[in-house]
């Protein structure tokens, strides 16, 4: 009879544990090209699998970087997981897909003031389509024929055969303006190896693009930024020190938007002038809306995920309201009250660890990723930044690549006893650059390693 | 085939007996859209990570060896179960997943991911009903949950309730847009008589299976079944190629392209495509065209065996809680035209599946046994959808013929041939036949 009693008192930690871990690892680490890493599989079924359309990360910060401090940064991330050697086709943009920035900057709570959406085209182009080769990409071939394929250097490279086109649209109150037409704009490729791309820093370069008035954009593969122990986690918290980062050595498909504060504000000023300077904004992505009786594609779209603040999507939603949450708007969040006030994690935490964690129902929560102020008449979940606030502050006024917000959600969710507490993985294993668009160059195929810490 | 292969093959077969995407497959390359709608593959979403379920399996495994306790562990196993299913034809994967599901709800009442399990294992076994009831199960656990829709969709589909299909399927589609919500929008729609439209959705669902190799060659298989449904064999066969070339030896595409060679004309290509996907997945609606094939090919010895594995396979099926009657019953028909036995047959049949397929189904056997009188309003009902089925036209206009109206029979079996004149490999030159 003695063993019963571990073990059931087990199996209510590993309960309590379920939704939150197997949420995290669906959502956060849903699809992956290697099974054997992400332990996606064991939820898949039940959710489908959309790469493209799935949000890793989103961030917005003052740029930190020298001359850019009027500036705001917005990035999100897509496609969980990139094995960098997953080719032929490796990681590209949905051209069904809308990827849009959202942004609120009066404080209602409506991310309807600002958008900024991206849309991705394909062209099958260059000796790849001449050769009617089955690779995405080629370059460095030795001499045969004649004929010589050169390493891809420039995103005009005969050897880029999957090239994306992109083009951005800002709709403002509104109103859509063509910021990027379509013909111009070109996604850099994933890092396919040494011998393809001798350079790919050199080759992502051309991806970077000034269009002037303060504005730059890229969108192409990227290391993944984030950083967790999940192993640890999974393992019924059993968090540890030095610890490892599971993200190593996977990559994702960035959007970064650098727009100057002035663009954004209500008032249009900038980040020493204005008066109104809180941003709430959410990041995105949209997949066409049919029906049966709809004629072909129809020109609606359905969202299929947001994503403001971390970790809300994967550590507070139920997973059977995960659907729903994704689909509704950020200032319909007061629907999911419950969550918040009663967190799922707290309660792991508490089971585990056998510490207090704060009394239920929880106001502080919501009152911190729902709300700018307490005045706030409804719950919104945006990710809030003050751009009055210097460059370099952390989530959750904003949020920067290096924030760890595993730690910080740790410890909020815990309350003070968990103070201090955090996963022992405290920065990304590629150091993060301090310029746009701050996130590192991808693994490449040929040599990825998934190595620690 | 030597007999030591063969014998092997049976034995393969034996354990590896079709399934996933039995439903669709079985009603042979005339129903287009048929794996699309086919519940097995729904179970878990197409392309849901199959690359090394066995190794998630036996991850698993050793979670619930430390912790017996885990019921959302046992869920999980059962889901994984059901993914090998999809992947090896193997049916025997089924009562396992049923065992592990059930655990995992003893644990854990209510737990939302086992009681949509075996509502998506039920879906598998053909039991359609039992499906909606634990589809509606799982809706009051999960209200807004897309799959669940995909689970209660299914069923009601293959039991005939279009109308509520149809507006689960918009839902779906409204709540998470997928791979599985376009692919399903997209048979409802090649349902209604519109394929253009369906093709369109089902481009939709390829975008979204994202370059996943099973999600993307499964999703262009039945893409090219779409065009194949409307005569576009070359279209059909560049999808079918593009599958390959995704996912080198997917037997979905080798036995697809088979029937183009072999409206091509290339009976010994043919062949040897459909021998190569049955080598690796002997599944049933396989064999069964291997035997026409051999059939047409002049080989009746050949075919013959392939019908009498048939049988092997239908055993195994029923077995592991599969149940396969309709299918029976229209090969039977299309076969053996004994009468009476195959008309009770497919009476049973329809009567666990009333959907067009039920109402088609029994029509034909009816007609088969010489009773066309009878036929006739079932073949009424199988075409109210006013769905674009080479094959449901062609037995209608056999109908037609048999109660004596050429002119109304003549006119079926024209449209079925200019929808595609390669419908069927038996039936095919049998309305060519009949029309000269």
């Amino acid at each position: 009879m003695t063993a019963v009693l571990p073990r059931r008192r087990t199996a209510a930690i590993a309960l309590a544990l379920l939704g939150v871990g197997v949420a995290l690892l669906v959502l956060r680490f849903g699809p992956s090209p290697s099974p054997a890493k992400a332990a996606s599989h064991r939820e898949a079924p039940l959710i489908a699998n959309d790469p493209p359309a799935d949000i890793t990360d989103f961030y917005m910060f003052r740029s930190t970087e020298a001359g850019h401090a009027k500036t705001v940064d917005l990035i999100m991330n897509v496609i969980p997981f990139e094995e960098p050697s997953g080719g032929p086709n490796y990681y590209n943009f949905d051209p069904s897909v809308a990827y849009t920035f959202h942004i609120d900057n009066d404080k209602d709570g409506r991310a309807d003031d600002v958008a900024f959406e991206f849309r991705f085209k394909n062209e099958i182009r260059g000796a790849v389509n001449a050769l009617g080769l089955p690779l995405a990409y080629v370059g460095g071939v030795p001499p045969a024929d004649g004929s010589v394929i050169p390493p891809i250097t420039a995103l005009n490279s005969p050897g880029l055969g999957l090239r994306q086109k992109y083009t951005i649209t800002m709709i403002k109150d509104g109103h859509r303006t063509v910021v990027s037409p379509l013909t111009e704009k070109i996604t850099v490729p994933s890092n396919v190896g040494p011998r393809t791309m001798p350079d790919y820093d050199a080759l992502a370069a051309h991806g970077m693009y000034n269009l002037g008035n303060g504005v730059r954009v890229f969108t192409g593969q990227r290391d993944d930024p984030f950083f967790i122990d999940l192993g640890a986690a999974f393992d019924t918290l059993n968090l540890r020190s030095p610890a490892t980062d599971m993200l190593s050595g996977f990559n994702v498909n960035t959007i970064a938007l650098e727009v100057p504060v002035s663009m954004l504000t209500r008032d249009r000023h900038g980040p020493a002038e204005t008066t109104q300077p809180w941003l709430g904004a959410y990041a995105s992505t949209s997949r066409p809306k049919v029906t049966v009786d709809g004629v072909g594609r129809g020109s609606k779209m359905v969202q299929v995920q947001r994503l403001a603040n971390p970790l809300v999507n994967e550590l507070i939603i139920g997973t059977k309201d995960k659907d729903r949450w994704n689909t509704l708007a950020p200032q319909q969040e007061s629907a999911f009250l419950d969550y918040y006030e009663n967190p799922r994690l707290a309660l792991a935490m508490s089971l585990v660890f056998g510490a207090a964690v704060p009394a239920t129902p929880r106001h502080d929560l919501a009152g911190a990723l729902l709300k700018y102020g307490s005045t706030d008449p409804g719950y919104s979940e945006l990710l809030r930044l003050n751009v009055t606030s210097a460059p370099g502050a952390a989530w959750p006024n904003g949020r920067k690549p290096s924030d760890d917000v595993t730690d910080t959600a740790l410890q909020v969710v815990g309350g003070p006893s968990f103070a201090g507490v955090g996963d022992g993985v405290s920065a990304n294993d590629k150091v993060l650059p301090g310029v746009f668009p701050f996130l590192a160059s991808p693994w490449d195929g040929r040599n990825r390693v998934h190595a620690n810490p | 085939m030597t007999r030591p292969r063969l014998i092997a093959a049976v034995t393969v077969a034996a354990l590896a007996a079709a399934v996933t995407l039995l439903g669709g497959a079985f009603r042979g390359a005339s129903s287009p859209g048929a794996l699309a709608a086919v519940p097995g593959t729904r179970l878990l979403e197409p392309g849901a990570g199959s690359t090394d379920t066995a190794a998630l399996v036996a991850g698993l495994q050793q979670r619930l060896q430390a912790d017996p306790y885990d019921a959302q562990g046992y869920a999980l196993l059962g889901l994984a179960y059901q993914q090998r299913a999809r992947e090896t034809g193997d049916p025997s994967w089924y009562p396992r997943s049923g065992r592990a599901l059930r655990r995992a709800l003893r644990l854990a009442p209510g737990n939302a991911a086992a009681t949509g399990g075996l509502g998506s294992l039920a879906l598998a076994r053909h039991r359609f009903r039992e499906a909606l009831q634990l589809g509606r199960r799982s809706l009051r656990l999960s209200p807004a949950s897309a799959r669940v829709y995909g689970v209660i969709g299914d069923a009601e589909l293959e039991l005939g309730r279009y109308d509520d299909a149809f507006r689960a399927f918009d839902t779906m589609a409204r709540l998470k847009p997928s791979v599985g919500a376009y692919a399903r929008i997209s048979y409802a729609r090649e349902l209604r008589g519109r394929p253009h439209d369906a093709i369109v959705a089902m481009q939709l669902a390829l975008e979204a299976a994202a370059d996943q190799p099973e999600a993307t060659a499964w999703t262009r298989v039945q893409l090219g079944k779409v065009y194949w449904s409307i005569g576009h064999v070359g279209d059909a066969a560049g999808q079918y190629r593009a599958a390959l070339a995704t996912l080198p030896g997917y037997p979905f595409a080798l036995a697809a392209l088979g029937q183009v060679e072999a409206a091509r004309g290339r009976l010994a290509r043919a062949i040897a495509l459909e021998r190569q996907a049955i080598d690796a997945m002997p599944l049933p609606q396989f064999v069964s065209e291997l035997g026409d094939l051999y059939r047409a090919a002049g080989q009746p010895a050949q075919a013959k065996r392939q019908y009498a594995l048939m049988a092997v396979i239908q055993r195994l099926l029923a077995a592991n809680g599969v149940r396969t009657d309709l299918e029976g019953a229209l090969f039977e028909a299309d076969h053996r035209a004994h009468g009476r036995e195959v008309v009770a047959l497919a009476r049973r049949a329809r009567a666990a599946r009333p959907s067009i397929d039920g109402d088609d189904t029994l029509a034909w056997a009816l007609a088969r046994a010489g009773r066309c009188s009878d036929a006739l309003p079932y073949s009424r009902q199988a075409l109210r959808l006013g769905t674009l089925d080479a094959l449901k036209l062609f037995h209608r206009g056999m109908i037609e013929r048999c109660l004596g109206d050429m002119l109304t029979g003549n006119a079926y079996l024209r449209r079925a041939l200019s929808l595609n004149e390669h419908f069927s490999t038996r039936w095919a030159p049998v309305a060519r036949k009949a029309l000269r």
